[in-house]
């Protein structure tokens, strides 16, 4: 080997070192300078977790102070996401899968469903003692693994309180996009009623806390680098009565229909019982799809809230409106007389019937209303204009939602010209409609909680206020607004209801001690057998109470429903202190 | 000079000794930091590492500097006359391995011998570079090169394939590193270079149309391109057949290869080019390494301040990854300073091979410079994700009595051939 190649190798193997040594340099420049603050952020998240502490949710009350929805505490076992390996299960989650006995191909479907923006990933939801216990116990074999807790939702009177208070349920996507910043995936929000309502109160602020860990995930330093204080969920307490309500449930039993008190001092609803109904502990969180499809599908529709979502027509109800119309209107007067009733009154060439075959015979305007004689309010309807019946039945609520808690409560439907115009066609109708509206048929629906207020409203004057369902914290209210209606000619509604109950149709939701006044009602029903109907309030001369009872495919008003606010109303006076309150009814059994 | 003095002082680049030096306390320092006690009740998970492993590499930097010494002041015309024996009883060793070692993480590397345990592949190392320090010497004196490259080839290739088998591929690939080293230093003809680069990019190319895009075209592409080089270039024909040999050999080995490899060290690979598919198995340790790195910056987190290393996401933190710490800890500055002091030894050990006259020294001295650029570069590149993961030390800084020993006796043997250099 002469020296000039020795020179050259030199040269060469020098170069390839200073090369080599600069590739290295650069690439250290790149990572610590260059990249510095990716990595940084990495090692940052390297040693923080964060950890969400749920609020635990307010609770109900009823008005009298009886806790009608509590928490109760319960642990899922979660996994970290990086446990499903693109190849399958890692070790940690295969050994559960084992431990636990799980089907491994439906749990890995499972897990993967999660979304993406979960982690952990819930491995076993509301998991049992033992299982929780194999979990801590092996936690050493087991890391990243956890139990979390959370609590579930329990109501302590099941379906009593099923639709006023509502249910919860894991929130949906949509809820997640508005308020985006109070929830995450799998947390809770109230899905109907007072829990719907109420869920900025209830629900209270998570708390947040970042936590030091290592790299299996354990904490290590010795308190969290960042906290957010959780903020309990505010008690709620609602004006619903337990005593009343249980005093309907029994009433009601198992027929279908649904019944609603105000106090008509305040709006405040008393009680509300829409029966059948479902079991909020099943519902949203544990239920299976099976069930819920049992439950949507029912024929008797136990998830529908009867009270403010279904609509009737009022019937004979109606008949306490259509006199004040027309009293209000000159058409008549409070002593006046029609025609006499022969069972029914001809109108263009068609016959429309009384209730009564036979007929009523001679009736004074008093009579006609204590009687509900059909053929005298046809008379009476057609002096009226429609749009005349129609602004005296929105000056009642009906047509309208009453409440302001409810999202889903129905406005029901006041027919006037312009409806009739739109749905019928400008020429499509006549005068005519009215001998159906005045007695409370054809397109005139209302609900249930409408007519509770219209009994409220002619008890006061008007003055009650707009239903409520909640006392404290105080909801918004709106001004009540006094009935268009003379006092006198109000008066004389009262007492011809009070007559009514006293010694007309109404005669069953007679009590002892307090005078009621009231009116019956059988509502046609096209699909089936004629719905009851019963409205009143007590006492008749300085009104507390005022309730509103619809009984589905049960018949006459006064046969069916009268009773049933007979007997909610001998327990608001105490005239019943025999009956007992009840034991609250049992809590189902966990479900793992 | 006096008796006493000459036992303790080495002789030779002053230089070199000052950088050994710096690394050997550097390496303590950063040992210190690691094996501190780790804020927070989590020893269930990591039980951190021991201070006895700074104490212990305090013992063996002092060993080191013995046999630095040593090794500088043995007259090497005694070592070239004895090469022979290193290598045999290093064989011995590496053969007793898989016999009585115990398994320690899935392979057998150790002999433990009381409270010392040895890693006869770090002795096998050192005993390969002598002895083909002497082949090739007496190659070149005799005239006899092919004969001379030949046979170190054969005594490379038996220590380095007992060695992958025990397995540590990336052990084994250092004797194939210093081999190459000191037959380029040897003379090879400029045609081999070419042909051996060829074959590298034909085996890469290959396991990259193999294993990372599953498609044949890429290596086919690469062949088509030196079948129409060869046809157009003015070489012999011997040498275009070995030129094409040596790529379709290449090519076709690597599958075998890869084979042959373990699971972990194929996921390694694998982790290599795909780090996101990885990220929490075979690529954790260099995710985590890069980003213990990259939060350094350009000063560092501060001595004794890293949060990675400590809180244990730093694998091997001590051993192979220590350079992680140095990244973390020291920042960008730190870990060049260290990297230059590797950088200053070795260009002045190559500019010592290249002014020694004597063919023995001027191999020993090219086979350490191999060595020692071969386990630096591939080490620092593994911590910054250059390279896929193997078990390589960052010779003086990794803790390891063995790798410290050896090197410090490696630095030894080139002070020793640079006294000569200088004297000429």
């Amino acid at each position: 080997m002469d020296d000039r190649d020795l020179t050259v190798r030199h040269a060469l193997l020098r170069t390839i070192i200073i090369v080599a040594f600069a590739i290295l340099v650069v690439n250290l420049f790149q990572l610590t300078v260059i990249r510095h603050s990716f990595y940084q952020d990495q090692a940052l998240e390297n040693r923080q977790d964060r950890f969400r502490v749920r609020a635990p949710r307010g609770r109900i009350y009823d008005r009298d102070g009886n806790l009608l929805a509590a928490n109760l505490y319960i642990a899922d076992i979660t996994v970290p996401r990086r446990c499903l390996t693109p190849a399958g299960p890692d070790s940690t989650l295969t050994r559960l899968i084992e431990w636990f006995g799980l089907d491994r191909w439906e749990t890995l479907e499972r897990l993967q469903q999660q979304p993406a923006r979960r982690d952990p990933l819930v491995l076993v939801a509301d998991a049992s003692p033992a299982r929780i216990f194999t979990v801590e116990e092996r936690g050493r074999d087991l890391p990243g693994v956890k139990v979390v807790t959370r609590s579930r939702r329990q109501y302590l009177f099941g379906t009593l309180f099923a639709h006023s208070l509502g249910y919860l349920g894991e929130v949906s996507p949509s809820d997640l996009d508005s308020t985006s910043t109070a929830y995450v995936q799998g947390d809770h929000i109230g899905k109907m009623g007072v829990e719907a309502a109420m869920e900025p109160v209830l629900r209270g602020v998570a708390g947040i806390k970042l936590e030091e860990v290592n790299a299996s995930g354990r904490i290590v330093g010795r308190k969290p680098v960042w906290v957010r204080d959780v903020v309990p969920g505010t008690d709620v307490h609602v004006t619903m009565s337990l005593r009343l309500q249980q005093k309907l449930a029994v009433a009601m039993g198992d027929r279908p229909g649904c019944a609603v008190a105000l106090d008509v001092r305040t709006g405040e609803v008393l009680a509300a019982y829409s029966n059948p109904a479902f079991d909020p502990n099943m519902l949203g969180i544990s239920i299976s799809t099976k069930q819920w499809n049992e439950l949507i599908s029912d024929p008797d529709k136990p998830l529908f809230n009867r009270i403010t979502q279904a609509t009737y027509p009022p019937a004979s109800l109606f008949k306490t409106v259509t006199s004040l119309a027309g009293l209000a209107g000159g058409h008549i007067g409070t002593a006046s007389s029609l025609e006499p009733c022969g069972g029914g009154w001809t109108y263009g060439n068609r016959y429309f019937r009384c209730w009564k075959k036979g007929g009523h015979g001679w009736l004074d305007h008093t009579g006609a209303m204590m009687n509900s004689c059909d053929t005298f309010y046809y008379q009476l309807g057609m002096r009226m204009q429609v749009d005349e019946l129609a602004a005296a039945a929105r000056a009642f609520g009906l047509g309208s939602r009453v409440t302001t808690e409810f999202a889903d409560e129905v406005k029901g439907n006041v027919p006037d010209t312009a409806w009739y115009d739109r749905h019928l066609g400008k020429k499509g109708w006549s005068r005519g409609v009215l001998m159906n509206t005045s007695i409370g048929q054809g397109e005139l629906l209302v609900t249930p909680i409408q007519m509770a207020v219209v009994a409220g409203r002619l008890a006061t004057g008007g003055t009650m206020p707009d239903p409520v369902f909640v006392r404290t914290p105080a909801p918004v209210r709106r001004q009540p607004r006094p009935l268009p209606f003379r006092p006198e000619h109000l008066a004389w509604v009262r007492e011809a209801m009070r007559r009514t109950v006293a010694e007309g149709t109404g005669r069953a939701a007679r009590l002892k001690t307090v005078e009621v006044a009231g009116k019956t009602g059988t509502a046609q029903n096209p699909h089936g057998d004629d719905h009851a109907w019963f409205m009143c309030f007590a006492p008749a001369e300085s009104p507390e109470i005022a309730v509103a009872v619809i009984m589905e495919n049960a018949g006459h008003g006064g046969s069916e429903a009268a009773p049933i606010a007979g007997a909610l109303l001998s327990t608001y006076f105490h005239e019943d202190e025999a009956d007992s309150v009840g034991v609250p009814v049992e809590i189902p059994e966990e479900v793992d | 000079m006096g008796g006493l003095r000459d036992l303790l002082t080495p002789r030779g680049d002053r230089i070199i000794l000052l950088c050994w030096a710096l690394l050997c306390l550097t390496s303590l320092a950063v040992l210190w930091s690691v094996t501190e006690p780790i804020i927070g009740p989590y020893e269930d998970v990591d039980p951190g590492v021991p201070k006895s492993v700074f104490w212990r590499q305090l013992i063996w930097a002092i060993a080191g500097y013995c046999g630095l010494v040593a090794a500088s002041r043995i007259p090497l015309r005694h070592i070239d006359n004895l090469a022979a024996v290193p290598w045999l009883i290093s064989l011995v060793l590496l053969l007793l391995v898989p016999v009585v070692g115990p398994v320690i993480s899935g392979a057998r590397r150790w002999l433990v011998f009381g409270p010392v345990s040895l890693q006869p592949a770090e002795m096998a190392k050192v005993s390969c570079i002598i002895l083909n320090a002497s082949l090739l010497a007496r190659g070149v004196d005799s005239q006899r090169k092919s004969l001379a490259t030949g046979a170190s080839l054969v005594l490379t290739a038996i220590p380095a394939v007992l060695v992958m088998e025990q397995p540590d591929l990336g052990t084994s690939l250092v004797f194939w590193a210093t081999w190459v080293g000191m037959i380029f230093w040897f003379g090879m003809p400029g045609i081999f270079l070419l042909v051996a680069a060829t074959g590298v990019c034909s085996a890469v190319i290959m396991f990259y149309s193999e294993a990372v895009a599953h498609q044949a075209w890429p290596w086919g592409a690469y062949l088509l391109v030196i079948l129409a080089t060869l046809y157009y270039v003015r070489w012999s024909i011997p040498a275009k057949v070995s030129m094409l040999a040596a790529n379709v050999i290449a090519g076709i080995a690597i599958p075998i290869f890869w084979a042959q490899l373990k699971g972990y060290q194929q996921d390694r690979v694998m982790a290599f080019f795909k780090p996101a598919e990885h990220a929490f198995s075979a690529g954790y340790q260099t995710l985590q390494s890069k980003v213990a790195i990259g939060s350094g910056g350009l000063f560092g987190t501060h001595y004794l301040k890293g949060t990675q290393k400590g809180l244990a996401f730093l694998p091997e933190r001590q051993t192979d990854f220590i350079f992680s710490v140095v990244g973390e800890e020291l920042g960008f500055i730190g870990a060049v300073a260290v990297v230059g002091l590797y950088f200053v030894m070795i260009l002045r050990g190559v500019d010592h091979a290249a002014a020694v006259r004597k063919p023995f020294s001027r191999f020993l001295a090219m086979g350490i410079v191999a060595y020692l650029t071969f386990h630096v570069v591939v080490n620092v590149s593994i911590t910054t994700g250059l390279m896929p993961v193997t078990g390589i030390p960052l010779p003086l800084m990794s803790y390891g009595g063995s790798n410290l020993l050896v090197t410090s006796a490696m630095l030894g043997l080139l002070l020793n051939v640079s006294s000569k250099s200088f004297d000429v």
